[in-house]
């Protein structure tokens, strides 16, 4: 019974993605990106739709979603048969490696993945509720409230308990109540599927994409820094929002890191991927509250390179294409803050946080919490692989071409606001300082840590593939 | 050399990878140390399922619990919201009906705004409040 809307839904996020796609793939990685993409987009589909008409019966949400597919489906064959075109991938850098070593990571890449898989499912085995109090406390209680809730679900998201966080966006209740919906009750096991979905899918997409736009030692390296990173697999399972959004995240990095991309542009195709990277980064918005600050961020960011560089302003068509995909689901966020959500407690004494941020007492406490986390984040066993792979990138060196694509350093502008933007949130926090750290900080960072591993293989990783074949070798 | 530095580079990287997936096994529940039941369950769904069958569909309760504001008691007190939605569960007396949690044990004397209506057992109350808003 589940199988068919939980299809549905995958089936809605691939009609819309292969719908701005513009084309068919050309071949396995780039049709994989798709299967990866469609599989969170079909989530924010199903959430969004669930959100939109409240308290709908099963059969309103078929039809509702079959509508939607069949949509995006005739949209997109009508778009390949206008710009329907042969070829193939033209990747960024050569394919020609030494066969033992691609042996190698690749054997070190399933060892990780069968660790990840077997410690993942066992973890929900383990705890099928979440492990942790704000699966229960936040996230489900909230899906509770919207299936059990019906037309009155609104009242769940009262500031009697502010402690549930009201206005936390709803994309992960959202598609769990929706999967809920078509069951006819709550099963513990939805949200402990999405919560799997989301872990692996982003593994997933970190992997497709860079060897569609990098090579396969890049992509095979990445999946194994993200799957050996113990604490995104942890979090993944506890059924928390961090790792859906650091999912959406990863699909605004890789969609318009590849927008803006020469290479990547042959083989990803056109201006449907700044569209879909909108989309991404309001879905993002849609996910968690810093979702709405990397949405602001990337937006900054386009803003500051646009000023220092005439490239970026060139292609100023670009900034419109990307609001065009997020404007949908954006305006269901602003409803959901303006007329819904209690304010957010972060920002409701403004006073009392203008005093702190001219406290250097809470810098100095934010910088070393910073500075430790970083390198204990991941909870890795011996070697920290932030520091690893400062080492790895000094070794091997930078790829020019890709450091010097607009969108890259757009998206990298955007990581960096991101990560200053949590810094302040710090600063000014109504909370303990050091408690609020000690509980959160390790997340904030585990949501951009597959990005940042994106853009690092991206931008770095090229220079080993070019090392092996450089004729001057 | 850029051969060399390249591959080496990458085997350090992989090496520093599987030392955390090796910390993952180890970290993983056992498969047969899983418990039957879970413990959320328990302490939600199922100690509240009786109550939920007696208390209004919407609206908001009370709530008194085990004081001391400990993690275990906020805990509860969450659970007790999570087996509970959609009704809200509000931690006043200052309601017509307050639920009792008191999973330890429940205590000899209760506040005095409050009367006993229902022991669903296993520290589960049903309370009226005398002094509702």
């Amino acid at each position: 019974m589940i199988l068919l809307p939980a299809a549905l839904g995958i089936a809605c996020g691939f009609a819309l993605v292969r719908f701005l796609w513009g084309r068919n793939a050309r071949c396995g990685s780039e049709f994989a990106t798709q299967v990866f993409l469609a599989i969170g987009f079909g989530a924010g589909i199903l959430s969004l739709d669930f959100f939109i008409v409240p308290g709908a019966g099963p059969r309103a949400l078929v039809t509702i979603d079959t509508a939607i597919f069949i949509a995006f489906a005739v949209a997109g064959f009508v778009r390949r048969r206008r710009t329907d075109e042969n070829g193939h991938v033209i990747r960024a850098t050569s394919e020609v490696h030494p066969i033992w070593l691609v042996r190698a990571l690749m054997a070190a890449f399933f060892i990780a993945l069968a660790v990840g898989l077997y410690s993942a499912v066992v973890r929900t085995m383990a705890h099928p509720h979440g492990d942790g109090w704000d699966a229960f406390a936040i996230w489900n209680l909230h899906a509770r409230f919207l299936f059990f809730g019906g037309r009155q679900w609104r009242d769940g998201f009262s500031s009697l308990i502010a402690w549930s966080h009201p206005d936390y966006p709803l994309l992960l209740p959202g598609v769990i109540a929706h999967l809920w919906t078509f069951l006819g009750y709550d099963s513990v096991a939805v949200p402990a599927v999405i919560a799997l979905l989301f872990t692996f899918c982003t593994v997933g997409l970190l992997c497709s994409a860079l060897f569609t736009m990098q090579s396969k030692t890049a992509g095979l390296l990445a999946g194994t820094v993200l799957l050996a990173t113990p604490s995104f697999l942890e979090i993944g399972t506890w059924q928390y929002a961090d790792v859906p959004l650091s999912f959406f995240i990863l699909a605004t990095t890789v969609l318009l890191s590849s927008s803006g991309n020469e290479t990547a542009d042959q083989a990803f195709g056109s201006c449907g991927l700044l569209t879909l990277g909108g989309l991404a980064a309001s879905l993002a918005a849609w996910t968690k509250n810093e979702g709405l600050l990397f949405f602001c961020a990337i937006l900054f960011a386009r803003f500051l390179i646009g000023v220092r560089h005439r490239e970026a302003n060139k292609s100023r068509g670009s900034i419109w294409l990307f609001l065009a995909g997020s404007i949908p689901v954006l305006l269901v966020v602003v409803y959901f803050k303006h007329w819904i959500a209690p304010p957010n407690e972060l920002f409701s004494q403004s006073n009392a946080a203008l005093q702190k941020l001219t406290s250097p007492q809470r810098y100095w406490i934010a910088c070393q919490w910073f500075g430790r986390d970083f390198v204990t984040f991941g909870d890795w066993l011996w070697f920290p692989l932030t520091v690893a792979m400062i080492v790895f990138g000094l070794l091997v060196g930078r790829n020019q071409e890709s450091s010097r694509n607009v969108q890259v350093r757009i998206v990298r502008l955007g990581l960096f606001l991101t990560l200053a933007g949590y810094f302040v949130i710090y600063v000014v926090t109504p909370y303990d300082l050091e408690w609020h750290l000690r509980y959160s900080l390790n997340r904030l960072f585990l949501q951009l840590w597959p990005s940042a591993v994106f853009l690092f293989f991206l931008t770095c990783s090229g220079k080993v593939e070019t090392s092996w074949v450089s004729p001057q070798d | 050399m850029n051969r060399w530095r390249g591959a080496i580079s990458s085997l350090f990287l992989v090496l520093c990878c599987l030392l955390s997936s090796v910390r993952e096994v180890l970290q993983a529940p056992r498969v047969r140390s899983i418990p039957k039941t879970n413990q959320i369950s328990s302490l939600s769904d199922e100690r509240f399922a009786e109550l939920k069958k007696v208390l209004p569909q919407r609206g908001v309760v009370g709530y008194v619990g085990e004081g001391g504001g400990t993690s275990s008691a906020v805990g509860s007190y969450y659970l007790t919201q999570y087996a509970l939605a959609p009704l809200i569960v509000d931690y006043s007396q200052m309601h017509p009906l307050v639920i009792g949690n008191f999973p330890h044990a429940v205590p000899a004397q209760l506040p005095g705004n409050l009367q006993l209506m229902h022991d669903f057992g296993n520290g589960v109350l049903l309370l009226a409040g005398k002094d509702s808003k």
